[in-house]
């Protein structure tokens, strides 16, 4: 195209589209600088996609997926029909919403904690402090809930010590929920106050100094400055944590299967796993983790729509 | 003493630990795709293939080993390391070939063209290009070299993994027959690999030709065992020979518990000790008819035993929650008297690592029992070996030969000249003997490791523990004594093909999820008869056991 668009007259006007040879020669050295990038997502991303054909196969790793029988939607028929994906299905969604409540808010909440710490020795201690979690693996944080509170653990060597009978905190299955949720927090609010941090910082100061010298308190400044300047951040970050919802961890679930039940703690990874690759039925596996992407990907697109519908950019500027 | 040996006892642990879900019948699972399946043989025909069995006699055990049933014996043990290492193998074995290998390595992967193999290369007379492999991740890897046909010239796969590496489906199609250069007295040209027990050859057998070379071969393959803190049993007055029935077991769990010391009496014990209720490995013929161990009354008899055990407080809380992980740190501390686990398990490495942990630190194993205490007892068979090496299918026959001679030499016995270049290295370079034992220098502990030749081929098993010489009498004087409750069970050293569908029912992922739940205590016995019901139906147990029946039974019988 060498014509320029026309200018919607409610929008400012956008630049004159040049053609593309001219627009190449100009970005080439962003362009080349990205093209790794982009060989990686198409090598590590997308060609792998071509491996979902296995869903609708009887795949044979011998055979190949060249070479494996035609099944059609057999193995979602199977998967519709088995009691325990639906129960992985339930389970998902009950601590992907239980993890929403208690999670999401933990992170803005220590974010604006700590912004209103003053001394900046003090805040940089208490972020490195809160950030270390993070670089646990599950294994080990698991671990460390297990010598805490775990049935031979610290807290129950006391009881037992004392004759106050013991607390099952680790092995019990009504409390799960809480249980996970309250180790995500240990290990990952934290790490996900960054983010949030940062959009404090970009808030510009001059504003809080104007509403102080109007007379504003500290909380009529958080409700009226600093929440509306976090908004976008916030809305993006809910925004990309429904279209997870069904993604709520894996490591987490598979340590601490055995210990409190499978009917507790499958999830939709673990069902994949279990149902699928550790007995040889790829197939099966792959519908199951074919009919999470599917459902996610509607998550991600109906919460977007939700946002742009609120004025908000989501993930992208309309 | 050898740093090597206790790598290799490592190993045996997490071989006998991984080698428990695979026991008994080797199953292997084969979709539709286009290559040949070999399934099950017949027996005439195997049995007429099957190498000649000539045992060595050129190095006496110290102790001899002790005969039970047919195929059953357990291992010649060594008190201290042979002095004179005799020579096996004359000249090299090799004409100069060049081959890849490839094996699983569970510990540090030796750097690449270092002078231990360069030394190898020597004495085998070949260019052997060692590329050892990640053992924890090993099951994933050769998948995909299978899928892309890229397998080396020689390879190992380990017996256990043979279903998800679908080993049914590749002999004949990428890993090359050695029927007619191993059948009957065709071995006789390699007599170290004659003198390997026959039935190991056989666990290398598929559909009436032989394709595996067996590594580390023994006539005592069980699964595993109950064992004890014999130190602290001897302490408490307590004999372990006492215990006859589950009964006796119960009343320890009550004695030894002492929760606010923190101390358990159980670890987790269930998969060591359901047989003793009388319930198969996997398969019963009743009158005739095939049964599965899900339909057994026994075997939801030994659920109920270990349920009631959990639910009486006498099992260690972290197992409970599933942490098996860290069983071993358990036992050592003390904070567990009585666990369970495979046979390599209990070795010099097992007593170093205990007596870090506790001065005193000795194991026992209770003898095989019978869980009424008045039947007798009985513990069923493995395989003849579960460490399986394979050529490759497009080798030429004198290479193949070549491969052989080679083996020949890395199967040489135990204390040997060729078993201790093999598993020590160059005498001066890699270790010294000191008081007896060969003892790894630095440059032994970097280059040389039990797990890489020996993978491809090993002699039968001899216990040793240089430097501790009463580790070896504890477990064969053990072995001895349970020699003769060693039982073939159904199907035994059998390997079968079979269809996807069979193979994921064979798993019975769902039952095994609700045993655990039940086991500790979560759950109730009923919850896994719920499981089972379902598995029978949905789950494809029914069609499994028909299957089964109609390809195996009917058609090959028992293999006892």
């Amino acid at each position: 195209m060498t014509t320029a668009t026309p200018t919607r007259p409610d929008r400012a006007a956008r630049p004159v589209r040049l053609n593309w040879r001219v627009r190449l020669r100009r970005d080439r050295s962003l362009i080349l600088m990205t093209l790794p990038a982009v060989v990686l997502l198409l090598v590590f991303n997308y060609v792998p996609l071509f491996g979902l054909v296995t869903a609708f196969q009887e795949y044979d790793p011998l055979a190949g997926i060249w070479y494996s029988t035609w099944a059609g939607l057999d193995q979602f028929q199977r998967l519709f029909g088995d009691a325990l994906f639906w129960n992985a299905v339930q389970n998902t969604l009950y601590l992907s919403f239980v993890q929403l409540v208690l999670f999401f808010p933990v992170p803005i909440a220590l974010a604006l904690l700590l912004n209103s710490v003053l001394s900046q020795r003090v805040r940089n201690f208490i972020q490195s402090v809160v950030y270390l979690p993070h670089f646990f693996s599950w294994v080990l944080a698991i671990t460390i809930f297990q010598q805490m509170l775990g049935g031979a653990g610290a807290l129950n060597h006391f009881l037992r010590n004392n004759d106050i009978g013991t607390w099952d905190v680790m092995t019990n299955p009504d409390t799960f929920a809480l249980l996970v949720s309250a180790q995500v927090i240990w290990k990952e609010a934290g790490w996900g106050i960054i983010v949030f941090l940062a959009a404090l910082a970009a808030v510009n100061t001059d504003l809080y100094e104007a509403a102080a010298a109007d007379g504003a308190g500290r909380w009529r400044r958080l409700w009226h400055i600093t929440l509306p300047g976090l908004r976008g951040v916030i809305v993006l970050m809910l925004v990309l944590r429904l279209g997870n919802a069904l993604t709520v961890g894996f490591e987490q679930f598979l340590i601490q299967r055995d210990a409190v039940g499978y009917d507790t703690a499958d999830v939709l990874d673990t069902f994949s796993f279990y149902y699928g690759i550790a007995t040889g039925d790829y197939s099966y596996g792959a519908a199951a983790g074919l009919f999470k992407s599917v459902i996610s990907l509607l998550l991600i697109w109906g919460a977007n729509k939700l946002a742009h519908a609120f004025g908000e950019d989501g993930l992208y500027r309309r | 003493m050898g740093n090597e040996l206790n790598r290799r006892s490592f190993l045996n642990a997490a071989v006998s630990a991984a080698g428990l879900v695979a026991m008994g019948p080797l199953l292997s699972a084969c979709g539709s795709g286009p290559a040949q399946r070999a399934g099950v043989g017949s027996e005439a025909a195997l049995k007429a293939v099957l190498p000649a069995y000539v045992p060595n006699t050129s190095i006496k055990p110290d102790i001899p080993s002790v005969l039970g049933g047919p195929d059953v014996m357990t291992n010649p043990g060594f008190l201290s390391y042979p002095a004179n290492r005799v020579a096996t193998v004359s000249g090299v074995p090799g004409r100069g070939g060049k081959y890849s290998a490839v094996t699983p390595l569970w510990g540090t992967i030796p750097p690449a063209d270092n002078a231990f193999y360069s030394a190898m290369n020597k004495a085998l007379g070949v260019q052997l290009e060692m590329k050892p492999a990640d053992g924890n991740t090993y099951n994933t890897i050769i998948p995909t070299m299978t899928a892309s046909k890229r397998l080396p010239d020689w390879i190992q796969l380990p017996a256990w993994w043979n279903s998800q590496m679908n080993v049914g489906g590749l002999v004949g199609n990428q890993l090359a027959d050695l029927t007619p250069h191993l059948s009957g007295d065709n071995i006789k040209k390699y007599p170290n690999l004659a003198a390997i027990p026959t039935s190991a050859w056989r666990t290398g057998a598929w559909g009436e030709k032989l394709y595996g070379i067996p590594s580390f071969a023994t006539g005592f393959q069980i699964a595993g065992t109950l064992y004890y803190r014999r130190d602290l049993f001897d302490a408490k007055g307590i004999t372990a020979d006492q215990v006859k029935s589950a009964d006796d077991l119960m009343r320890l769990g009550k004695e030894l518990t002492d929760a606010k010391s923190g101390v358990w009496a159980f670890d987790d014990v269930y998969r060591y000790l359901y047989t003793s209720f009388g319930a198969p490995l996997k398969w019963r013929v009743d009158n005739g008819k095939l049964v599965h161990l899900f339909e057994t009354e026994e075997f939801y008899a030994a659920l109920d035993w270990n349920n009631r055990l959990a639910a009486a407080g006498y099992v260690h809380p972290d197992a409970l929650a599933g942490d098996n992980a860290n069983g071993n740190t358990r036992f050592y501390g003390g904070k567990t008297l009585i666990s369970s686990g495979g046979t390599g398990a209990w070795n010099l490495a097992d007593l170093q690592s205990g007596r870090a942990a506790d001065p005193n630190y000795r194991r026992g194993a209770f003898n095989v029992i019978a869980a009424d205490g008045k039947s007798t007892p009985r513990v069923y068979m493995g395989a003849g070996a579960d460490i399986m090496s394979y050529l490759n299918i497009n080798l030429k026959p004198e290479q193949i030969e070549e491969c052989l001679a080679v083996a020949n030499y890395l199967a040489a016995p135990f204390g040997s000249a060729e078993f201790t270049m093999v598993n020590f290295g160059v005498e001066g370079t890699h270790f010294t003997t000191v008081d007896g034992v060969p003892t790894a220098t630095e440059a032994g502990k970097k280059e040389v490791q039990a797990q890489t030749y020996p993978f491809l081929a090993a002699p039968a098993a001899a216990t040793n523990s240089p430097g501790a010489p009463q580790v070896t009498k504890d477990y064969l004087a053990w072995q001895a004594a349970n020699v003769k409750a060693l039982a073939k069970p159904v199907f035994w050293n059998m390997n079968i093909s079979m269809p996807q569908a069979q193979a994921t029912a064979d798993a019975a992922q769902q039952v095994e999820d609700a045993i655990k739940d039940c086991i500790h205590g979560k759950k109730t016995v009923a919850s896994v008869k719920d499981a089972v019901a379902s598995w029978k139906t949905s789950g494809g147990g029914d069609k499994l056991i028909q299957w089964t029946n109609d390809n195996v039974l009917q058609k090959h019988g028992t293999g006892q």
